[in-house]
């Protein structure tokens, strides 16, 4: 009975965490919209939450409830996409540098280079000069990432290099594909999807800063980013459910995104 | 010890060659046409290619990278596109306005940070550890930007104890003579304390939703190095002497100032682009805000020139905290001797 109840505990915020990101990734399904998310309404428009519009309307009448849900499929769709290619691309990078040869330190020196500019700044440049769309912003996201995957499973595999079972199956003659597929990628497994969670956490604000600005995803199409732009006008006069209504969206699809890294780590420390 | 702040520093010159090229690359290699767009769409292909020829964009890649260094070891930037004012002289002008929100948003980030971080290496495992681990993922999973409009909400909407976000000083304030550029180390040169306490009040806002943010870098931070020293030998042994618990917290600082310390340089030179957009949020002139509106109007010597900025004064701090550190912690000094 105990051992039942301390489970509960341990796996609830993660199953709340799943179920907060089922809900926006595939909100638009779920639910049954009594305003159209991409319907103005212009004589109703900056309504009171409660009432007709569960969430309120903003300056153009749009009905913030359906776009807050909706827009969490493109947000969330370019944050786990740019995160999963920005994996993709870094792990191969990642294991070459592990190598102790004069490539992997040229790996190293460029990535270090790369390191000192600022990535938001660098994300904004590449969507704003690169064109505004929704391919460019994933592109970014790609870039920002790499460094940083690369530099983790670098030292990840470093660490498992260094260790016993490595040096015996070498030993025994296994080839170079069998120990990383075999040996070094179950090892660092845990790390890995655990930095990929937080890093698709972190997407989703860069996502919505770009957004922000006035880049990447914009009006018509709902991102939450765009949405809390549009309100923000509206938070010194008091209006300010435009804004919250989004932002807390990102709150909780962050803090989800955190929430399950976490659990992963606390995981493959037990094992 | 001067053996090793020569090496580090002799990298400085190759390390800014790559720097600047790379802001080059990055700005220059891209699809995006500015005459497009400062021409407008109706502009005549004749007014096109004029401003091409002007902007010197009609000659090759190649051509302009070297002009661009040509120029750049002249310490010259560049013009901007549009209003002709030379790079290095706007950078001059905002910088030490971001430099002064950073600084102040960096002091209420370490104190916040050692407070919560604090109580949870204290009270390691306990109920109160529990409770700031979960404050510091509730804070970490907040956009800045979010909580810069929640606060003017609050802030001023609400409980009106904040100047509305609306830049440095309000509309009829005096600004002070420009000596560094920046508004409150201005004011405080020439004496001007009523502007220095309204620019003050201004700062409240944005600083505070920084320092918030970024506590919870510090935060998790202080909890692991302060929590990994009070277990440590040396505080045991100063447990064992008998030692009020205050003092062996203080020893346990000393003994974690490194991995503190390297924090605050990275915060530090990542803060120059990170801030960018609470500057806009706040409408604070600063260098972060004149970025974004120059890339957003493809004003590409600007942004080259702010990029490459930012990148040297991430380099600058590395290099700083490498040679700082190697001062401070013996062990790294013998090994890298």
């Amino acid at each position: 009975m105990k051992l039942v109840k301390k489970i509960n505990k341990q796996n609830l915020p993660v199953i709340l965490s799943f179920i907060v990101l089922f809900n926006f990734s595939f909100g638009a399904f779920l639910y049954n919209f009594t305003h159209d998310p991409y319907a103005t309404n212009i004589i109703e428009r900056l309504s009171t939450p409660g009432g007709a519009y569960l969430f309120g309307t903003d300056e153009v009448g749009f009905d913030i409830f359906s776009r807050t849900i909706i827009a969490g499929k493109i947000d969330l769709f370019i944050s786990l996409s740019g995160t999963f290619a920005a994996l993709i691309i870094g792990l191969p990078l990642g294991l070459m540098a592990s190598d102790k040869t004069k490539n992997a330190d040229r790996i190293m020196k460029v990535l270090d280079m790369f390191q000192a500019f600022p990535l938001l700044v660098l994300a904004i440049v590449i969507v704003a000069m690169w064109g505004n769309n929704i391919r460019n912003v994933i592109f970014a996201i790609i870039l920002i990432n790499v460094p940083r995957f690369t530099r983790l499973i670098r030292s990840e595999a470093l660490t498992v290099r260094e260790s016993r079972f490595i040096e015996v199956a070498t030993a025994m003659g296994a080839s170079k594909t069998r120990i990383i597929s075999k040996h070094l990628l179950p090892n660092i497994l845990g790390t890995l999807l655990a930095q990929a969670s937080i890093t698709t956490a972190h997407s989703i604000v860069v996502v919505a800063a770009l957004s922000f600005i006035g880049i990447g995803v914009v009006p018509p199409e709902a991102s939450w980013g765009s949405m809390i732009r549009a309100g923000s006008q509206y938070m010194i006069t008091g209006q300010w459910w435009m804004s919250l209504f989004p932002g807390l969206a990102i709150f909780l699809s962050v803090l989800s995104f955190n929430t399950i890294s976490q659990y992963i780590l606390r995981k493959y420390e037990q094992i | 010890m001067l053996k090793i702040i020569f090496k580090k520093l002799i990298f400085i010159p190759i390390a800014s060659f790559f720097v600047s090229s790379l802001a080059f690359v990055v700005v220059n290699l891209t699809p995006g046409d500015p005459v497009e767009v400062i021409a407008g769409g109706i502009a005549s292909e004749e007014t096109k290619q004029a401003i091409r020829v002007e902007l010197g964009l009609d000659q090759n890649i190649y051509e302009r990278y070297l002009d661009y260094l040509g120029d750049l070891s002249q310490g010259d930037l560049g013009t901007s596109f549009y209003t002709k004012v030379p790079v290095i002289d706007s950078i001059n002008q905002y910088l030490f306005d971001t430099f002064e929100l950073i600084i102040i948003s960096l002091i209420i980030a370490l104190f916040l940070g050692f407070i919560i971080g604090g109580i949870g290496a204290y009270f390691r495992g306990k109920a109160l550890d529990r409770f700031t681990n979960f404050l510091l993922s509730i804070i970490q999973s907040v956009p800045d930007f979010f909580l810069g409009l929640l606060l003017i909400y609050f802030l001023f909407y609400k409980l009106q104890i904040v100047p509305a976000p609306i830049g440095r000083i309000g509309l009829t304030d005096v600004p002070p003579d420009q000596i560094t550029g920046g508004l409150l180390i201005d004011s405080a040169l020439s004496g001007n304390w009523e502007t220095f306490r309204v620019g003050l009040k201004h700062a409240i806002l944005p600083s505070i939703t920084l320092g918030i943010f970024y506590s919870s870098y510090f935060g998790r931070t202080a909890r692991n190095v302060l929590g990994n020293s009070l277990n440590s030998k040396q505080v045991e042994f100063a447990k064992s002497l008998g030692l009020s618990k205050f003092r062996i917290f203080i020893y346990a600082l000393v003994d974690a100032r490194t991995p503190i310390i390297t924090y605050i340089a990275i915060l530090f030179a990542g803060l120059f682009g990170a801030c960018a957009i609470i500057e806009t949020v706040f409408a604070w002139n600063g260098i972060g805000s004149w970025a974004i509106e120059k890339i957003l109007m493809l004003d590409i010597p600007a942004i080259q020139g702010f990029i490459l900025f930012a990148g040297l004064i991430t380099l600058f701090t590395y290099t700083f905290l490498d040679i700082l550190i190697t001062y401070l912690d013996p062990r790294i000094r013998k090994k890298t001797l």
